[in-house]
């Protein structure tokens, strides 16, 4: 009180809670990325759920969904079919993983951008030296984070009890992606504690997103494992049951564990240095001088960390679709009513291991062109931190240094894919099936154009506007995927539903490669990363 | 080779409305010693960051030798560059960025790059992210300093060491200007500049406000100058063209401010019976301070 009185008597002002000023930093660093998702994760609901026509409507519904839940491979890839004779059960079942994944994917990254990164980058030094402590810091950054799952926990709610389904399944499925989501910030949080460094956490947090989900598919899949559901945050989110027995005891556990992480995340943060972590940082060692001798060269070693976390989490997900493809396709072959439905419901072909392989080899593009981006968003990083200032005064030119980038991020995305290709192989080989490791691998291959497109748009955008690199890099493969499912959902016109790369794909090996439109996808995501380098030449470089 | 390492004409740079670097001419020959001063936002580091090629002009144009700073493969093949906030990739070790620099760069000698490893105490073996801001300043010295490129481009150089490292920064300049390198030497240690450079150039508010060197700036600069006498102070002396606040310290004693030769001021005093006759010449940071208050008045 006597501070303030001085204050004042001598013309200072001293805010009564430095805290809110704190807050309004984090909160500004989250809206602009935290409204997309939000308007995404409660939107694809709505149109699912809305345009619900009653896909099991038919007398031998019942019988089908019996089949369908009793075969452990669709169990695995999609999780546990259950109440898919409602809009809402049908809703999340359709979309309700991929929702919960994208948004514990955001809670990570922004989690860790604006905690570890900024600290990292040293912004948290000036902001730690006022009256703000560290442990108010990172509480206050972790509570304006969790607004965002909150809100969309509830968006989900309310827009599934808009859509006219039943108010418990809406209020139990908008809970778990809520908490679910809740969990994530936590993760980050505690990652972002324990690593010194932004992409050590980043990296811890979201191989526990991977093996979440993986410990979710083999707990479904294998119903002697059934209990390792209870050990993932995805798993708990499908013992739920919303529609069918809306259980809340599940929800309870993963809210639990998120609380826990949280008290840990902030224990730490208390205890810790500032720019340190809990894990210390690595004194001396000697120099690995490999792939040092050239841009070209060191391009290729800052990749290949991260291609291995993305390499390990593709061939872990196409090696148990692989697993899991001959026991699929044999259900539908022995039910063709099933198969009917399985179209309707946007999964056509999936009688044979071609078709089966080739519908989920188009979504490889989604992985393989976020990898993409994150690498060019990752050069834009370096540039803005000035890590790239040493080498720009070097004698390489800036069309070298990009094209080093962009040709190492190309020859990772064509790595990235053969894995996909030779783990399903693998896979489905394993188990009896019939696939040539060729045929494989063209149905991988076939997916490389819409992944470039993705690198060419981040390109692109690197050279012209570099703060939108992630954005539009983002934009052909997620965007184009999102488009597809809302324009079939939405039965949109035809015109919409072809601006989706994913529109062009045949679906090969089950199918041959149409040529024309992978030749126009190539000249087009070539064309962009042309005009990308040309921009990137002339423009002013930041940082 | 050309006799010019740095040549600038009309060098222009505006962000949106704002005039960053105002018509910039400039040229540095060959083998010079060259101080670059300026307060705060005045452009050092755009005129740094456009003779790099980083950051491209509004109009003008600047050259490297015979090439065109724009054209960074021709041109940085003959310079050596530090940074001002040196930022190093945190996972790699100094000797990892050393390396990349050298095989990425103009040519090194790694003979003479141990030595200085030594003479600065750099602990190569660490990751860049344990180590302290002089330490980064120290491996981007280093890895300038090896390389036998003929020019070397250095932004605040030695914010960031201790008295002892700037000692061996002072020799490792010493010893660049001996084998006929150029350096560009952006500084605020004026002290420094004074020591090492031979000429210097004053930027203010995007506008060069003077070139010259050393001596010619204190030469432009008021000297000052105490007068002891006995008898009658000598007479007429405010009306010396050159003379500026004389100023009675004590009886006898007369002190004033010099600008220009001083022949009319001593052929002034010869009037008086001067017993004794003190010039102080300016040091740099009263001609820097000069130059910074006239830029705060006319602001």
């Amino acid at each position: 009180m006597s501070t303030r009185t001085v204050a004042s008597a001598i013309g200072l002002s001293v805010p009564a809670d430095p805290g809110r000023a704190v807050t309004r930093l984090a909160v500004r660093q989250l809206r602009r990325s935290g409204l997309i998702v939000l308007a995404l994760v409660a939107s694809m609901p709505a149109l699912v759920a809305s345009t619900y026509t009653s896909v099991m409507a038919d007398p031998a519904a019942a019988g089908s969904i019996a089949t369908l839940a009793a075969n452990p491979a669709i169990r695995t890839l999609f999780g546990e079919p259950i109440a898919l004779d409602q809009a809402g059960g049908f809703t999340v079942w359709r979309v309700g993983t991929f929702l919960a994944v994208l948004l514990a994917a955001w809670a990570i990254l922004a989690t860790t951008r604006i905690t570890r990164g900024e600290e990292d980058a040293g912004r948290w030094d000036v902001l730690l030296a006022g009256r703000a402590t560290l442990r108010e810091v990172v509480v206050r950054h972790l509570a304006a984070i969790v607004i965002v799952p909150v809100a969309t926990g509830v968006a989900v709610a309310v827009v599934l009890l808009l859509a006219g389904t039943d108010p418990a399944g809406a209020a139990v499925h908008g809970a778990g992606i809520g908490v679910l989501g809740l969990f994530f910030v936590a993760v980050a949080g505690l990652a972002a504690q324990v690593f010194p460094a932004r992409a050590a956490a980043t990296g811890t947090a979201v191989a526990v997103l991977g093996t979440a989900l993986l410990t979710r598919m083999i707990g479904d899949g294998l119903t002697g494992l059934g209990w390792l559901r209870w050990l993932s945050p995805f798993g708990l989110l499908a013992l739920s049951e919303p529609y069918a027995r809306n259980r809340v005891l599940p929800l309870l556990i993963l809210l639990a564990a998120a609380v826990l992480l949280a008290g840990a995340t902030i224990a730490a943060a208390g205890r810790r240095d500032v720019r340190g972590g809990l894990a210390g940082v690595a004194g001396g060692r000697r120099p690995r001088l490999l792939l040092l001798s050239g841009v070209g060269a060191f391009a290729v070693r800052r990749m290949l960390r991260p291609l291995t976390g993305w390499a390990l989490g593709i061939g872990a997900y196409y090696l148990l679709i692989g697993f899991t493809t001959v026991s699929v396709t044999e259900l539908l072959t022995d039910n063709p009513a099933l198969a009917e439905e399985a179209a309707r419901a946007g999964f056509t072909a999936l009688g044979a291991v071609e078709g089966f392989a080739a519908t989920l080899f188009a979504l490889l593009a989604l992985p393989v062109g976020g990898f993409t981006t994150v690498r060019v968003s990752a050069f834009v990083a370096a540039e803005n931190s000035r890590h790239l200032t040493l080498l720009t005064a070097q004698p390489v030119t800036r069309i070298r240094l990009l094209a080093a980038e962009i040709a190492a991020t190309a020859g990772g995305a064509m790595a990235l894919v053969s894995i996909a290709g030779l783990a399903v192989w693998a896979g489905i080989t394993a188990t009896g099936g019939d696939l040539t490791w060729l045929a494989a691998l063209g149905g991988a291959w076939n997916t490389l154009p819409v992944v470039l497109l993705s690198l060419g748009a981040a390109t692109l955008a690197a050279g012209w506007a570099p703060r939108a690199a992630a954005l539009a890099g983002s934009l052909p493969a997620t965007g184009g995927f999102l488009l597809l499912v809302i324009a079939d959902s939405a039965g949109a016109p035809a015109w919409l539903r072809e601006l989706s790369p994913f529109a062009h794909l045949e679906p090969v090996p089950l199918t041959a490669v149409d040529w024309t439109s992978t030749l126009i996808m190539i000249t087009l995501g070539v064309a962009m990363g042309v005009a990308g380098v040309l921009g990137y030449r002339r423009r002013d470089l930041q940082g | 080779m050309n006799d010019l390492a740095l040549r600038a004409i009309n060098l222009t740079k505006r962000y949106g409305r704002f005039t960053a670097l105002d018509d910039l001419c400039l040229e540095v020959p060959a083998g010079e010693v060259f101080g670059f001063l300026g307060p705060n936002g005045a452009g050092k580091s755009t005129t740094i960051r456009l003779l790099l090629g980083q950051v491209r002009p509004t109009a003008g144009r600047a050259w490297v030798f015979d090439s065109d700073a724009a054209d960074a493969a021709r041109a940085h093949r003959s310079l050596a560059y530090v940074p001002a906030d040196v930022a190093l990739w945190p996972q790699l070790t100094g000797a990892e960025i050393l390396r990349l620099l050298a095989c990425t760069g103009p040519g090194v000698d790694l003979a003479y790059r141990d030595e200085l490893v030594q003479r600065f105490a750099l602990d190569t073996s660490r990751p860049a992210r344990a180590y302290s801001t002089g330490n980064r300043q120290k491996v981007a010295l280093v890895a300038a300093f090896a390389t036998r490129a003929p020019l070397l481009v250095l932004d605040e150089p030695t914010s960031g060491l201790d008295p002892l490292m700037e000692r061996e920064f002072r020799i490792a300049v010493a010893e660049a200007r001996d084998r006929g390198q150029t350096v560009f030497l952006s500084s605020h240690q004026l002290a420094e500049v004074e020591a090492v450079c031979d000429r210097v150039a004053i930027l203010r508010a995007g506008r060069l406000v003077e070139i010259a060197t050393i001596e010619q700036l204190r030469g432009l600069h008021r000297a000052e100058v105490t007068v002891s006498y006995v008898g009658a102070p000598p007479p007429g002396l405010e009306l010396v063209p050159g003379v500026d606040t004389v100023e009675q310290v004590s009886p006898g004693r007369l002190r004033f401010s010099l600008i220009g030769p001083p022949a009319p001021a001593l052929r002034a005093l010869a009037a008086a019976e001067v017993t004794a006759l003190a010039i102080r010449e300016p040091n740099l940071e009263e001609i820097f301070l000069d130059y910074y208050g006239a830029a705060k008045s006319t602001r």
